[in-house]
């Protein structure tokens, strides 16, 4: 075995006999899980909206508390001024520090993630761009870690240090608080933190469009991890009688700023409240004038889709139930997915069952669920799909009717649909499902408002 | 024969402090060689010297004719101050770790046994008794199965009995032909152990020699009396 695996397995076997490293690396994250759980427990899909919130902490931790701590601990014994007695570079021992570190990180998110998965959090929609992304934050993480580990001196400092940048970045850099939840000034105030950017590369990764619309955010992770890296080793010590040159501070965290202020620069700092919270009110917000309820849907008539408003629906450019423009094009990092959902829906069961309405409630939930994750751009091309697909497979004399019956009862029929997206590529919802009922609702509105002609066919 | 070592007109300044002023001296094989002075007087530097840990402004430097401090690190075992271990770590995975950084490493199952920690072999670092961490430290520096071994105060804060455990040991080491360069303070050690004997002060070598031709030759009573004299002429 080489010098450089044989150290890193030693590290790593290091870590598993210390309780405190066990602790903070796999128990903490879990905990932090659980708490976010808890919070969001009423949200459609469990966790999957904060997933990139939670494996940023467990990332921020491990990097910048964990790593500097083994470093500076292992220093102030002496460890590593025995480590300098042995014939290899300096180089040999801080990659088997890192590479040690990288696989308590990956094992701590893989551990996070299972848990998420047996508490109802859906299988990512880009697994292989969410491990891209866990890279990314890991290496700018890891490089402000080693920053701090160079500059301190002694255990309690890098807990002070360290707490100085955790704490800022979990309050103001929208990882323990979502940006949306931030007021204006302290979102411009974020862009100069890794965790904002770790955070929409992971999330966009399990929710939204993958690395596509990424780039902004893996090239400020890869400046701020090279900076520290850089960094790290202008103030490299064997020993801490050594002084390190603190300047080197300025290359470090002056490419937070740098990063800050190329993110002002590009623009889309801002960002607007959350759409799945929004409700979307009762059937009885849109057709106030509507009758007790028929019957069954085959009672309903023509009179019924009078007694609806649709100017009150949610514009379909907006944030909640979107549609695109006939004429939109798809950005080409979604056209797999939108490929694989149009492909899908005619062998989908769900979309097949032999009750048209359950059918029709079904195929609608494919519209519905990826509304309700936010999944930018595929949100607003998933509809269009769908409701190609519900005027193929009911009756062109029947789906009006069908429409109207699921609008006015958006939480009958059963949820099966709605727990079977997987085959499309879309995330399982196992959680609750009201919120999803309601964007049901508004997608049976505005199909039907297309049908009748009370919504032109943009 | 080439010398293991040879030490040629060593200089190092710390600012305006000559830690190190002109040192030179050689070891052969099977040859313990002993750097007695009072603190400061530039032994450290110069064992961190041959080590290139430092780099100094002026001199040679040669192991076995090699003077490339690079190369020479793997023909050097070396025990400093102020070098510790993880706590968790076990002798046996301390020496396997150690010993995957050299071309031709000593086994670890065999330096356990000579070094008397084959029933320590699997307990953690911090459950070791003093003297039982410096035999680890010392079965360490062999791990690469060194030429050379550079001691640094290697008895230091250990009790009579463990001392000369480790001295034993040290003994054993130049039986079978490897040069040994001791850094100590202990006058008794220096007595037993080394071959010949550099005196430092402020940088420079005052004396050198058998112990018993200096003292000898100096009309001191004892090796300490000897250096006594010696360093506070300097």
């Amino acid at each position: 075995m080489s010098a450089l695996a044989a150290l890193t397995a030693l590290s790593l076997k290091l870590n598993f006999r210390n309780r405190m490293a066990i602790l903070y690396g796999y128990l903490f994250p879990l905990i932090f899980l659980i708490a976010f759980w808890a919070l969001y427990r009423n949200d459609p899909v469990p966790l999957a909206l904060h997933i990139g919130q939670l494996l940023t902490i467990t990332v921020l931790g491990g990097a910048c508390f964990g790593l500097p701590t083994t470093i500076v601990a292992e220093r102030e014994r002496g460890v590593w001024r025995r480590y300098r007695l042995l014939p290899a570079r300096s180089w040999v021992f801080l990659t088997s520090v890192l590479a040690a570190r990288l696989v308590l990180l990956v094992t701590a998110g893989l551990l996070q993630l299972v848990l998420g998965f047996a508490l109802g959090l859906p299988w990512p929609a880009h697994a292989g761009a969410l491990a891209v992304g866990f890279l990314f934050t890991a290496f700018a993480f890891m490089g402000v870690g080693l920053t701090i580990a160079m500059r301190v001196d002694n255990v309690p400092a890098v807990q002070a240090l360290g707490q100085c940048i955790f704490l800022p970045m979990l309050i103001l850099g929208g990882v323990a608080v979502q940006l949306e939840s931030l007021p204006l000034w302290v979102q411009h105030m974020s862009v100069i933190f890794p965790g904002r950017y770790a955070v929409e590369v992971l999330q966009r990764s399990f929710t939204g469009t993958g690395l596509g619309g990424s780039g902004f955010d893996l090239l400020a992770l890869a400046l701020i991890g090279l900076a520290g890296a850089i960094a790290a080793a202008g103030m490299f010590r064997w020993d801490r009688s050594f002084a390190p040159n603190k300047a080197w501070l300025a290359v470090a965290f002056g490419m937070w700023l740098i990063v800050g202020a190329a993110a002002e620069l590009r623009g889309q700092v801002t960002v607007s409240g959350l759409a799945d919270t929004q409700p979307v009110g009762t059937p009885h917000d849109y057709a106030p004038e509507a009758k007790p309820s028929a019957a069954d849907w085959h009672a309903v008539t023509e009179a019924d889709f009078d007694t609806i408003t649709f100017d009150r629906l949610p514009p379909d450019q907006g944030i909640v139930a979107p549609v695109s423009r006939s004429d939109a094009v798809p950005d080409p990092t979604i056209l797999p997915l939108l490929d694989q959902i149009r492909d899908g829906l005619p062998n989908w069961a769900p979309g097949n069952v032999s009750d048209p309405v359950q059918r029709a409630r079904n195929l609608l939930a494919v519209a519905a669920v990826p509304d309700i994750l936010e999944m930018e751009q595929v949100e607003r091309f998933v509809p269009r799909l769908v409701f190609a697909r519900l005027q193929a497979v009911i009756p062109p004399q029947d789906l009006p009717k069908i429409l109207y019956w699921i609008a006015m009862h958006p939480d009958a029929g059963d949820d099966g649909g709605i727990h079977q997206l997987g085959a499309l590529g879309l995330p399982d919802v196992s959680g609750a499902t009201k919120p999803v009922h309601g964007r049901i609702m508004i997608y049976a509105f505005k199909l039907l408002g297309r049908l009748t002609g009370k919504i032109p066919p943009l | 024969m080439t010398p293991v070592l040879v030490v040629q007109d060593l200089a190092r300044r710390y600012g305006a402090v000559k830690a190190v002023d002109g040192i030179s001296f050689e070891i052969a094989a099977g040859e313990v060689f002993g750097l007695l002075g009072p603190n400061g007087a530039g032994k450290t530097t110069t064992l961190e010297s041959i080590l290139g840990l430092v780099r100094p402004d002026a001199g040679r430097i040669e192991i076995e004719g090699d003077a490339d401090p690079a190369r020479a690190r793997a023909r050097i075992g070396a025990v400093l101050q102020a070098t510790g271990l993880p706590d968790k770590i076990t002798p046996r995975e301390a020496l396997t770790v150690f010993g995957a950084f050299y071309p031709a490493p000593l086994g670890a199952q065999m330096l356990l046994e000579r070094f008397g920690l084959a029933e320590k072999a699997d307990a953690a670092f911090d459950t070791l008794s003093g003297g039982q961490k410096q035999r680890l430290a010392l079965a360490l520096a062999f791990a690469g199965n060194p030429r050379l071994l550079l001691l640094d105060e290697p008895t230091t804060g250990l009790d009579p009995q463990m001392r000369r455990d480790v001295q034993d040991h040290i003994a054993a080491i130049r039986d079978e032909g490897r040069a040994v360069l001791l850094a100590t303070h202990d006058m008794a050690e220096a007595e037993r152990l080394c071959d010949r004997i550099a005196v430092i002060a402020k940088g420079r070598i005052i004396a050198t020699g058998a112990p018993r031709e200096l003292i000898a030759a100096s009309g001191a009573a004892t090796l300490e009396d000897m250096i006594l004299q010696q360093t506070a002429r300097a």
